[in-house]
């Protein structure tokens, strides 16, 4: 049996950050990936924030990063079956470097990390699929790929939110419907004037939109629409197993459709071609989801590792990846120090990790999941929105109502107790 | 017996997409790869060194992302490459790399055979082969569905669409192959791995003695374009049996299914 230092299994952004963090050690990691080349069957909404992970790399790696726009503009938007608030939000602080967060598509940007991992002096195989784990008297000892026998002195399993390899390594049980997500979108082509144009950005700017309600006809999830430089990323996300509810259930190509050819959606896109179609599974367990995350001769990293947080308003996972990959580099540079891959070794990644903003933005936001898994989100206030602002903007043939009135009428007994039990769950966010 | 692979590094064809406004193919970071019937050629000639020994060489002319593309045949099994690289040779005429190739081959040394596949995936013209063949004054059995060297002598049976032919010739011979020879494999880790260290000569044209610019360009390409699509780009709204009503009237007013 070959043996390599490191075997990492998936070349996505925790994959990748290892590989080039211990390259930059001077390992010779060994990444597996299954896709045809780094970033073919990764997907994003799209952004990415940099300020947690820009020190974790050299200066000027950011800069030559194949990135999309800066998100200078944030907006939210609520949708009712025929209404639509929104509120759209630009500071000076984020349209001026360094940018916080910028919009990115996968396919461009892994490839480009895939190279600066090999130029580093990682191993990156592709069209390489790991099927199993090779484990030896409790101790992970390689992995099984394309019939091969492959030994490494530690596995870094970077395979994605069903991760097979925790699995199989037994750290990990089977997901449960509730624990996740299914995320699909397109990438429709724009000129990058148009797009400057449509979203009232100054060149060069990008905006970020979310979306919640009537989209996803109730279920939990929203909508999101990132603009590139000559394309935007337009997509839903719906928890799987309210995917999985109603008779017959609904398609996610139905929910994408309906979405784009709502008035707010169809301009925004209209003469685009959608040139890009992807779909892939979120973890939505927020930090109950974390499980063991190193075992004898293996780490868990990134998506893997259940690191991804959905806070909301702000849908985060990528730097999670990148740091995760980052210090799971830092813990085995420990562990071959002293030559122990133990699981007691390599117990340090979670104390490092436990350091770092990830297990903590994790842990504050701990509550997250529970507090939006809550249908009224996703139907009762959208509607409230847009029946109270349908109220407030119409004139009709009868004289006017005060705003006070106005207002008041929508909110009875049953409304506010409701509001009430809402903001007392959510004062835990 | 040792054999001799020519391969061509085309763009993965999987991944090209058409640019709408010019239908001209979108050629920027489409990954590279050794065209699929090509690999079918690598199969065959490894096959032969497996049961009958020798060794593997492969030969190829084309732009220097050559030496990373060619990893993928050595991974399958050949031995060593002799690469000829100018950026002039990506996307040259079939009379050019016959020529460039040619004059590689005569470097290589002793070998029975030269394979091909029967046409590059991109062109497709299935010219180089014929044309090796000739420049190097060898014969050539193309379309080959199988082969099989014994005594000397090459045996194939040639896939001619209506019938199939069995012929013999003596060595060395250039042979075509047809994807249908064989089931190309798909490398080992640890062979894509040793890859990277076999042996591989990179040649300019000029180490060969071939001036490219003096070779005479017999094809000149006007246009490469997508053929037109007309999109109807109807969309029918209705519930399903009235949309179906209105989408069956609209293909029979189109012509685009028959009467009833």
């Amino acid at each position: 049996m070959e043996k390599f230092d490191v075997i990492i299994v998936g070349a996505g952004l925790a994959g990748l950050a290892t590989a080039y963090t211990l390259a930059k050690e001077g390992f010779e990691p060994l990444v597996l990936e299954r896709g045809d080349y780094a970033g073919a069957k990764n997907v994003t909404g799209g952004r990415i924030y940099l300020n947690p992970v820009r020190g974790m790399f050299p200066a000027d790696f950011w800069d030559k990063a194949p990135l999309e726009r800066p998100v200078t503009t944030e907006i939210i938007t609520m949708l009712s079956g025929d209404a639509a608030t929104s509120l759209r939000f630009r500071a000076a602080e984020f349209a001026a470097p360094p940018y916080q967060s910028y919009t990115v598509q996968r396919v461009k940007f892994d490839r480009w990390f895939g190279n600066q991992a090999t130029c580093a002096g990682a191993m990156l195989v592709t069209k390489s699929r790991v099927d199993d784990v090779i484990v030896d008297g409790g101790r992970v000892v390689g992995v099984v790929a394309g019939g091969e026998e492959l030994g490494a002195d530690v596995v870094v399993a970077c395979d994605g939110a069903l991760s097979l390899v925790a699995e199989k390594a037994g750290l990990r049980k089977p997901g449960q419907p509730q624990d996740y997500a299914v995320g699909f979108k397109q990438v429709v082509e724009l000129p990058e004037k148009a797009i400057e144009d449509r979203f009232g950005l100054p060149a060069g700017e990008g905006a970020a939109q979310l979306f919640m309600g009537a989209l996803t006809r109730g279920r939990f999830g929203g909508g999101f629409l990132y603009t590139n430089k000559a394309s935007v990323s337009l997509g839903m996300v719906v928890g799987i197993r309210d995917m999985m509810d109603g008779q017959p259930p609904v398609e996610p190509g139905v929910l994408l459709e309906e979405f784009k050819q709502r008035p707010e959606i169809a301009p925004l896109i209209e003469g685009g071609e959608a040139v890009e179609f992807s779909a892939h599974v979120i973890p939505e367990a927020g930090y109950n989801g974390v499980g063991k995350l190193a075992g004898d001769g293996i780490l868990l990293a990134g998506d893997a590792a259940g690191f991804s947080l959905n806070m909301g308003l702000t849908v985060r996972g990528m730097e999670f990846a990148i740091a995760s990959g980052v210090i799971a580099a830092q813990a085995i540079k420990r562990a071959a120090e002293k030559k122990d891959y133990s699981a007691g070794s390599l117990s340090a990644y979670r104390t490092l990790l436990g350091d770092s903003f990830v297990l903590k933005d994790l842990a504050t936001f701990r509550e997250a999941p529970h507090i939006l898994d809550n249908p009224r989100f996703f139907t009762y206030y959208p509607e409230l929105a847009g029946r109270i602002l349908r109220d407030i903007f119409s004139i009709g043939i009868q004289p006017k109502e005060r705003f006070g009135p106005t207002v008041r009428r929508h909110f009875g007994l049953a409304d506010i107790t409701g509001i009430l039990k809402d903001g007392w769950k959510g004062r835990k966010l | 017996m040792n054999s001799i692979v020519c391969v061509k590094q085309t763009v993965d064809l999987q991944q090209i997409r058409i640019r709408k406004e010019t239908r001209e193919p979108i050629m920027e970071n489409v990954p590279l790869t050794i065209g699929d019937i090509d690999k079918n050629a690598v199969e065959a000639a490894v096959r032969l060194k497996e049961s009958g020994g020798g060794k593997v060489t492969l030969v190829s002319a084309g732009s220097e992302d050559l030496e990373e593309t060619i990893k993928e045949g050595l991974a399958m099994g050949a031995d060593e490459a002799v690469l000829v690289v100018d950026r002039k040779l990506d996307g040259a005429e079939s009379f050019v790399v016959a020529t460039v190739l040619a004059k590689a081959i005569a470097k290589v040394g002793e070998y029975g055979l030269i394979l091909l596949g029967e046409g590059s995936a991109d062109n497709y013209s299935g010219q180089v082969g014929p044309r090796l063949a000739e420049l190097l004054d060898l014969p050539l059995v193309a379309f080959a569905r199988s082969i099989e060297v014994a005594g000397g002598k090459l045996k194939a049976v040639r896939n001619m669409d209506d019938c199939l032919e069995a012929v013999e010739c003596d060595l060395p011979a250039v042979v075509t192959v047809l994807s249908e020879i064989n089931e190309a494999r798909i490398p080992a880790v640890t062979q894509i791995l040793k890859a990277g260290r076999k042996p591989k000569e990179v040649l300019a044209p000029a180490d060969l003695g071939a001036d490219l610019a003096a070779l005479d360009q017999k094809v000149q390409t006007l246009a490469n374009i997508a053929p037109l699509q007309e999109r109807k780009q109807i969309m029918f709204k209705e519930d399903a049996d009235t949309a179906v009503a209105k989408l069956l009237s609209a293909l029979q007013a189109d012509g685009a299914v028959g009467r009833y």
